[in-house]
């Protein structure tokens, strides 16, 4: 049965596959920073929705959802609305072009994202292995 | 527009003025295809480019000089030294706002003095001024000792440095804190006028024809600072993206021949923001800021603050060497930016004589003694200085790496096109640029269309340029020429490509300085009219098909990296592009038909003068 996206049983899962995929951590080993996930209101959504998760040298430490933004406060902060993540998650959106394109807004060091690229496209992979379920 | 242009002839020493018809700001915008348009006739096929009849046409946009998003830029033009084809070089900084200060659109030199001078512009006077003591100095202390002279800090100037005066091919024109129109040899053109410098001081805003112009360009700059590209632009300057395009194998590596860099972490953008960064700095208005000041605090090449490397020279003096001394590359760009060359082609020429001496082309005999080994970043200074002082192998590399190349029987070595060595975006990484280098007006050059950020991404619903498939060679013709003709327009304006505007707030931006009221439909075609004029210029100059083309090494599929296996088929791609563009295929000319289209009847009158209508 699909994890409805957005929603803490979803970022639990995510949680599960980065912790169970040895590939990604293998390149996220140097990775240390928290993200937060905000997906914007858009049409019948009228409230954002947040998740947090603590990446931590190729491991996620925690992952749920939360209430506010400020609950956390993570090193980068990723806000788009749900269609675009979405389509990021279905593999239909490359974050890159998500990120240059300005339908993804990422607030954080950019000098730290740049230089671990392989493990930011690597992350958003690791998404597709989750059945994910979304509503129109 | 101001409708203004200054005309300086150097031979008799006397100034005037040319008023422009709006109707050519409304075919062409400005900048570099309004100058395509005004030089048109004079560059002929027995042009010498760097005898006095040669004219050099120093051209803003009708944006430069307001406070819109990213357009404090302008363009130098004139027959290429470099390429014996169609030049532009555009370049940031203040200079450009400043002739627009004074009340010109652009000034245009013609003849040669008869002895070094500059010229300083104070509003509606201007002066040729000696500059016999300034000859042989430095770009940087060029521009102070002109600045105390005229008893004005603000004046702002353009000038050349050595490689100018000593007519080098890629000899670059310099303003402010280091930046360049670089490419194409427009400072040898200046260098072959004996014209070291032009100062100017203006004191008059641009005028902008709809007040609401100034709140669009309020929206468009704030849109524009938090742009993400702008963001890594700010935090860690052009090569914010090297760590990117070294995953994608779209980041050259020795000559060429290599891809994935295992220093790249010693080079980046980000490794120079967290170890020798001690500011930024931004051109004209500009929200972006992503030009670099460096420390290097100890060792062999210590010194205060300075400008720190772009992306272009980072590569080439990197990477493309081999070398991974992030602080030997600082160096090397400081010394090639004040000497005047273009860091790009130098490093390019560099790379082909270590390429030709591994592979036993050359040896210690040619070189004047030097062994050229990867990563020998002594060797490289050597190199350029003696190419500056064109002195014995020096000489040889002066001239360019097609010449180089071509000197030793190898031409198929030099990784260029028309005569202009291809900047550091491998189009094995993005199949696109291979279709822009061989394409591209002025040669191998990513300021014609940075298409490789398209296929990494950046794709332009707007103007139907799409994400694609970086790696696939067909189906893409048509999506780079309508990136090429949006890039026309950007250096028609004179905008910075790193800004990342939108094309319908550049139209709205236009339209409420200009007052003109462009569609979408209309504007995107000043940039076609644009791209054909050039086409057209080179065709007279003796362009074909032919050109067309790309070097052996770009042709050559990867082994490794992040591009590995990516095959380039040319021929399929320069079949639908000739299709996209309305050229003839077995001419490489627009035809009759795209000509009139676009308005252009005399340019088609002149090119198909002996061919029937098609």
């Amino acid at each position: 049965m699909p994890i409805p996206f957005p929603s803490d049983v979803w970022i639990k899962a995510l949680q599960e596959v980065l912790n169970s995929d040895d590939e990604y951590g293998k390149i996220a080993s140097t990775w240390e920073g928290d993200l937060m996930f905000v997906v914007e209101p858009e049409g019948a959504r009228t409230r954002p929705i947040f998740m947090y998760m603590d990446l931590w040298h190729g491991k996620c430490r925690d992952a749920r959802q939360v209430a506010d933004v400020n609950e956390k406060k993570a090193a980068f902060l990723l806000a788009a609305p749900y269609s675009v993540f979405q389509r990021i998650v279905q593999g239909k959106l490359d974050p890159m072009q998500a990120m240059m394109t300005r339908q993804l807004k990422v607030t954080g060091s950019m000098v730290y994202m740049m230089r671990h690229v392989p493990t930011v496209l690597k992350f958003v992979k690791c998404t597709s292995k989750i059945d994910s379920g979304f509503t129109e | 527009m101001r409708g203004n242009l200054l005309t300086i002839d150097l031979t008799h020493g006397t100034t005037g003025a040319r008023t422009l018809d709006p109707q050519l700001f409304r075919d062409f915008v400005g900048g570099a295809s309004l100058a395509a348009k005004l030089l048109y006739e004079s560059l002929t096929p027995d042009l010498d480019p760097l005898s006095p009849d040669n004219p050099l046409l120093f051209l803003t946009g009708p944006l430069t000089g307001s406070s819109g998003p990213a357009v404090g830029r302008y363009v130098v033009c004139a027959k290429s030294p470099a390429t014996r084809i169609w030049a532009e070089s555009n370049c940031g900084g203040f200079f450009g706002p400043e002739i627009r200060f004074a009340g010109y659109d652009g000034i245009l030199f013609t003849g040669r003095a008869s002895s070094p001078v500059y010229v300083w512009i104070k509003n509606d006077k201007v002066e040729l001024r000696d500059a016999s003591h300034l000859w042989g100095g430095d770009s940087y202390e060029t521009q102070a000792r002109i600045k105390k002279e005229v008893t004005d800090s603000l004046a702002r100037v353009a000038c050349i440095g050595v490689g100018g005066e000593r007519l080098i091919p890629f000899a670059l024109i310099l303003t402010d804190h280091g930046r360049v129109a670089g490419r194409t040899g427009m400072g040898a053109v200046m260098g072959s006028k004996n014209l070291k410098a032009i100062a100017v001081r203006g004191g008059s805003p641009v005028p902008v024809a709809d007040p609401s112009f100034n709140q669009k360009r309020s929206r468009a700059n704030l849109d524009l600072r938090h742009d993400n590209i702008s963001q890594v632009l700010r935090e860690m300057g052009s090569s914010g993206a090297s760590d990117y395009f070294n995953y994608l194998g779209e980041m050259p590596v020795r000559y060429f021949s290599r891809s994935g860099f295992e220093g790249i972490d010693k080079v980046s953008g980000a490794t120079m923001a967290e170890t020798i960064l001690s500011g930024v700095s931004a051109c004209h208005a500009c929200v972006i800021a992503c030009g670099r000041k460096v420390i290097i605090p100890q060792g062999e090449y210590q010194r205060g603050e300075s400008k720190g490397p772009e992306y272009e020279t980072i590569v080439g003096f990197g990477p493309n060497l081999e070398n991974s001394d992030l602080h030997a590359i600082a160096h090397l760009g400081q010394l090639c930016d004040s000497l005047g060359v273009d860091s790009i082609s130098m490093s390019g020429t560099i790379g082909l004589a270590f390429t030709m001496y591994q592979e036993g082309v050359i040896t210690t005999k040619d070189t004047d003694g030097l062994a050229l080994k990867w990563g020998d970043v002594g060797v490289v200074e050597k190199l350029i200085r003696l190419a500056v002082r064109r002195e014995g192998f020096g000489e040889l590399l002066a001239r360019g790496s097609r010449s180089l190349a071509k000197h030793f029987g190898v031409e198929e070595m030099a990784v260029q096109v028309n005569g202009l060595e291809v900047a550091y975006h491998d189009p094995r990484g993005a199949t696109g640029m291979g279709l822009v280098y061989a394409t591209s007006p002025r040669g191998a050059c990513h300021n014609q269309s940075d298409y490789f950020m398209v296929e990494i991404g950046n794709s332009m619903s707007e103007i139907g340029v799409e994400r694609v498939d970086r790696a696939a060679s067909e189906g893409k013709a048509l999506s780079v020429s309508r990136h090429q003709w949006w890039r026309t327009l950007n250096n028609s304006l004179v905008m910075c490509l790193f800004a990342n505007v939108p094309f319908n707030t550049a139209r709205e931006l236009i339209n409420a300085a200009t007052g003109f009221d462009y569609t979408p439909e209309e504007f995107l075609q000043c940039g076609e009219r644009g791209w054909a004029l050039k086409r057209a210029i080179n065709n007279r100059l003796g362009v074909t098909a032919k050109n067309d083309t790309l070097p052996r090494a770009l042709l050559t599929p990867l082994s490794e990296g992040g591009a590995a296996g990516v095959a380039i088929d040319l021929p399929a791609m320069l079949k639908e592009y000739y299709e996209a563009q309305g050229w003839e295929a077995a001419t490489g000319k627009p035809t009759r038909s795209t000509l009139e289209r676009l308005g252009l009847k005399d340019v088609a009158d002149d090119l198909w003068i002996h061919a029937p209508s098609s």
